[in-house]
């Protein structure tokens, strides 16, 4: 609590039409955790997402990043002020390979010019070779290397998913937000998928993610939001979260107790 | 004030017509979500057979037209289920509509073999002398053409409304899933709406055809009217389409009466640009709205290829060999025109390909913008003796500029309205080809423009002219190429099928969409420039839509998104006229087809298919790494 949060969200609210799809959302994420975002289907946690990265503006509320406003800001700016996202649905770019969706990534940190890169000049060589030397590092992490230069739309859904959020970490960024993304992941790559994510945390970047995979939310999160029906319910660490009886009314059951 | 309601009649009239095309327009789309192109060269096939049993075979008038309308209908069936329907699984919207302009051009094609190049003017059904009603003077036929379209609108809505066909019909337009699990055979409804459509379009053209004067390419016009018509009106709607066709008739009419006949096509166009900027929906809205400009396009119906640099550079080099020592082999003459020519024009086609192969943005227009760098530089060049060079520098700033100015409508525009938009700026610059005739000469063309040249250096013989394009086109593909294989050329691929993710990661579509059309007018200026400096001469119909639907053609056929693969379709589609001369009346109807071909059975492209082959060759495999390491952390 002394540091300034990497997220502070204060009292969003969005309507679609009559539907209140958030009310009043208020959170705040400490720098270098992972936070979970979960709650039942149609809770509004994607809305969440949206609004933070303003893909659509939200009726009323604030967001701050790092202490600094950023509702308001375009899309594009959110993302080169270092707040990457990823999609619920993977969204790979098909037409290019692997490695070139994840160039795609650091596209915003790209110092070189166009005119550099018409030029072929060395600056511009030297700079697209250390992007690729630093992909090459990423899908090795991840065991993706021999997928390099396949078509990203045809992997498998899992490989899509993990190079969405290497793409994600391409573009170095202080914050990640990661929209499920162990949906459609078996468990061995749910477990790498989690090893990832920690690794991640690791470096320093702070991690919110919307997940409804609890095995992996209460196995990685520092810290868990619970929203229902547009409005945060509860907030806490995962052992808290377990024994939270509104959280279990609303959303876990019976399955806690396993 | 006899004038004007005469006048105003005149307008209803031809806008009869449009409201049928739209109508025509409307069916498909409501049913398939792709706006059929085709449908413009079914009336002039219905016009142009019924024309032929009558006068020529002397079969009566009903018979002729009877056998015309179902021979159109069959014709529209076999496009449908042939074409149309197997491309709807594969193609993305925007592909489909190019490919149906492909139909259109290959329609175009067998009438040109079958009919010839010349006009014909049907006689009218019932004599020649118009008939007074209030004091306004009505053609006989213009009783006709009112009948049919208020007879066809009364069918079609009893048809869609009252019968189980129409039902069907209506639930594969709401709701193609739902309908599939409903037991409907969706595409044999959309086999029927393209059908029925092509029976509207035939009898349309049979009943109006006695009114102008039709030739093999006179669908063109139809499709582009019937298009802005159902764009001002409202895509997805049976009264928007009658009022948009209606409005743009009159409008149209009283244009030519009072301003200028040859700025008519230039105020319907900026009336469409006025409706798409302020209701891009068109005036009338239907119940369900597809937009489908927003829209993004997964479909991706391709391989992914990439060559290894080794690789590139060994065919690069063989490539640029081979094209050194060409003219050694090829005779001075025609051949070596049509590579010039073809050469000049995958300048252009460069440009297309960044903005439609890589950026995946419709461009109907392109040569539009070699019409201003060919006019530029053609028109200073006669009238102030301006160095060729200057002149080319002139026109690629003008292009710049007009550029800039049509992406402040484009920019927010996807998909069809993209395509009509642009359609309309190349229409527009047609047109202004025409009407500006002190400084273009009009329909008959700019004279005199002298050859290119640098300094004390001309240009004028074709082997000059061949290496002076060879140097720019390897310059230019070094600097493209640069470019391309760098971050820009990957955020424009990104842009191409999801716009929203691209922003996500901080790419600025805007900035990268107007930097990519900025290239490309500049490149197809250039290209422009040098077409008139070759020919030293410059009519609107070397520049004018044709051109640009060939250039699309050019494209798709040699490979979109290779930047290399478009000279394939150039040459080709250059070279192929020039060697078989007898066979030169083909050349539209080849150019439609391999397009249509090309998009359903081979959408990489000649070099998209060739490069494949080629890296499945002498592609090194790639080092395969073993399990992931993150796991063990």
């Amino acid at each position: 609590m002394k540091s300034i949060p990497a997220i502070d969200v204060r009292g969003l609210n969005r309507s679609f039409g009559g539907l209140r799809a958030t009310a009043n959302v208020s959170f705040s994420i400490e720098q270098g955790t992972v936070t979970a975002l979960i709650g039942p289907n149609g809770a509004g946690k994607t809305t969440v997402f949206n609004l933070i990265t303003n893909l659509f503006p939200a009726d009323s509320g604030e967001v701050y990043f790092h202490g600094t406003r950023i509702d308001g800001l375009s899309p594009v700016q959110i993302a080169e002020l270092g707040l990457i996202r990823t999609f619920q649905t993977a969204r790979v770019f098909p037409g290019m390979t692997v490695l070139e969706n994840l160039l795609v990534g650091r596209h915003h940190k790209v110092r070189e010019g166009l005119l550099q890169q018409m030029l072929w000049l060395p600056s511009a060589q030297r700079e697209e070779a250390s992007l690729r030397a630093r992909a090459d590092v990423l899908l090795k992490l991840v065991g993706l290397s021999r997928y390099r230069d396949t078509h990203a739309a045809d992997l498998p859904m899992g490989a899509k998913k993990l190079v969405e959020v290497l793409r994600a970490l391409m573009a170095q960024p202080s914050v990640l937000l990661l929209d499920e993304p162990a949906a459609g992941l078996n468990d061995t790559e749910t477990a790498e998928l989690a090893a990832l994510l920690l690794a991640i945390r690791e470096t320093g970047i702070t991690i919110l993610v919307v997940e409804h995979n609890m095995s992996l939310v209460m196995g990685i999160a520092d810290q868990i939001v619970v929203l229902e029906a547009g409005a945060v319910i509860a907030q806490g660490t995962p052992e808290e979260i377990q024994r939270n009886p509104r959280v279990i009314r609303a959303y876990l059951g019976e399955e806690v107790s396993a | 004030m006899t004038e004007f309601i005469q006048i105003t009649v005149g307008g209803v009239l031809v806008g009869a017509i449009y409201a049928l095309i739209a109508l025509g327009f409307s069916l498909v789309y409501r049913v398939t979500n792709v706006i059929n192109l085709t449908q413009g060269a079914f009336c002039i096939l219905g016009a142009l057979s019924t024309y032929m049993l009558e006068v020529e075979f002397g079969w009566g008038l009903p018979a002729a037209a009877g056998a015309s309308i179902v021979a159109i209908t069959l014709i529209g069936m076999l496009v449908g289920a042939g074409a149309f329907v197997p491309g709807l699984s594969r193609l993305s919207n925007a592909n489909m509509l190019m490919m149906t302009a492909g139909m259109l051009t290959l329609l175009e094609g067998l009438m040109l073999v079958v009919w010839g190049s010349q006009p014909y003017a049907p006689p009218p059904f019932m004599g020649m002398e118009p008939v007074h009603v209030f004091g306004v003077l009505v053609p006989t036929q213009g009783f006709w053409i009112i009948g049919t379209t208020c007879a066809i609108i009364t069918v079609l809505w009893y048809l869609l409304a009252r019968t189980t066909f129409g039902k069907a019909l209506r639930a594969c337009a709401e709701n193609p899933a739902a309908a599939t699990l409903m037991g409907i055979n969706v595409s044999r409804m959309q086999v029927f709406s393209i059908a029925l459509a092509a029976m509207i379009g035939a009898i349309a053209g049979v009943v109006t055809a006695p009114t102008t004067s039709i030739q093999f390419d006179t669908g063109r016009l139809f499709t582009i009217s019937g298009f802005i018509a159902v764009a001002i009106g409202g895509i997805s709607s049976f009264p928007g389409a009658i009022a948009g066709g209606l409005l743009l008739g009159i409008v149209t009419q009283l244009a030519t009466a009072y301003v200028s006949s040859l700025f008519s096509g230039a105020i319907a166009l900026g009336l469409l640009l006025v409706v798409l900027i302020w209701r891009p929906n068109g005036l009338i809205r239907a119940g369900t709205q597809r937009r489908q400009d927003v829209r993004d396009e997964p479909r991706v119906w391709k391989h992914v290829t990439r060559l290894q640099p080794r690789v590139r550079t060994v065919m690069a080099m063989i490539g640029l060999a081979l094209a050194i020592a060409l003219p050694l082999f090829v005779p001075e003459g025609g051949i070596m025109s049509s590579l010039v020519i073809a050469g000049i024009l995958f300048i252009a086609l460069m440009g297309l390909d960044v903005v439609m192969g890589y950026a995946g943005q419709v461009n109907l227009g392109q040569a539009g913008f070699m019409a201003i760098g060919g006019y530029t530089a053609g028109y200073l060049a006669t009238q102030y003796d301006v160095a060729p060079v200057w002149g080319t520098l002139a026109g690629m700033a003008l292009s710049l500029v007009a550029a800039l100015a049509l992406s402040l409508i484009t920019l927010r525009l996807r998909g069809l309205y993209l395509a009509l938009a642009t359609l309309a700026f190349g229409l527009l610059m047609d047109s202004c080809a025409v009407g500006l005739a002190d400084i273009t000469g009009g329909p008959s063309g700019l004279v005199g423009i002298p050859s290119f040249a640098i300094g004390p250096f001309d240009f004028g013989s074709p082997v000059a002219m061949y290496y002076l394009v060879l140097g720019l086109l390897v310059a230019l593909m070094l600097l493209l190429g640069g470019l391309i294989r760098s971050s820009f050329g990957r955020a424009l691929q990104a842009i191409r099928t999801d716009q929203m993710a691209a922003a996500a990661l901080g790419i600025n579509v805007v900035r990268c969409k107007l930097i990519a059309l900025s290239i490309s007018a500049i490149l197809a200026s250039l290209a422009g420039s040098l077409y008139a400096f070759f020919f030293h001469f410059l009519s609107p119909d070397m520049v004018g839509t044709s051109r640009s639907l060939e250039l699309v053609a050019m494209l798709v056929i040699g490979g979109e998104g290779t930047l290399v693969g478009a000279l394939f379709g150039a040459v080709l589609l250059t070279l192929l006229p020039t060697v078989f001369q007898p066979l030169a009346q083909w050349k539209t109807f080849a150019s439609g087809g391999l397009l249509v071909l090309s998009f359903l059975y081979m959408p990489e492209g000649i070099f998209g298919s060739f490069a494949r082959w080629v890296a499945a060759r002498f592609n090194k495999p790639a080092k395969i790494s073993t399990s992931p390491v993150v796991s063990h952390v």
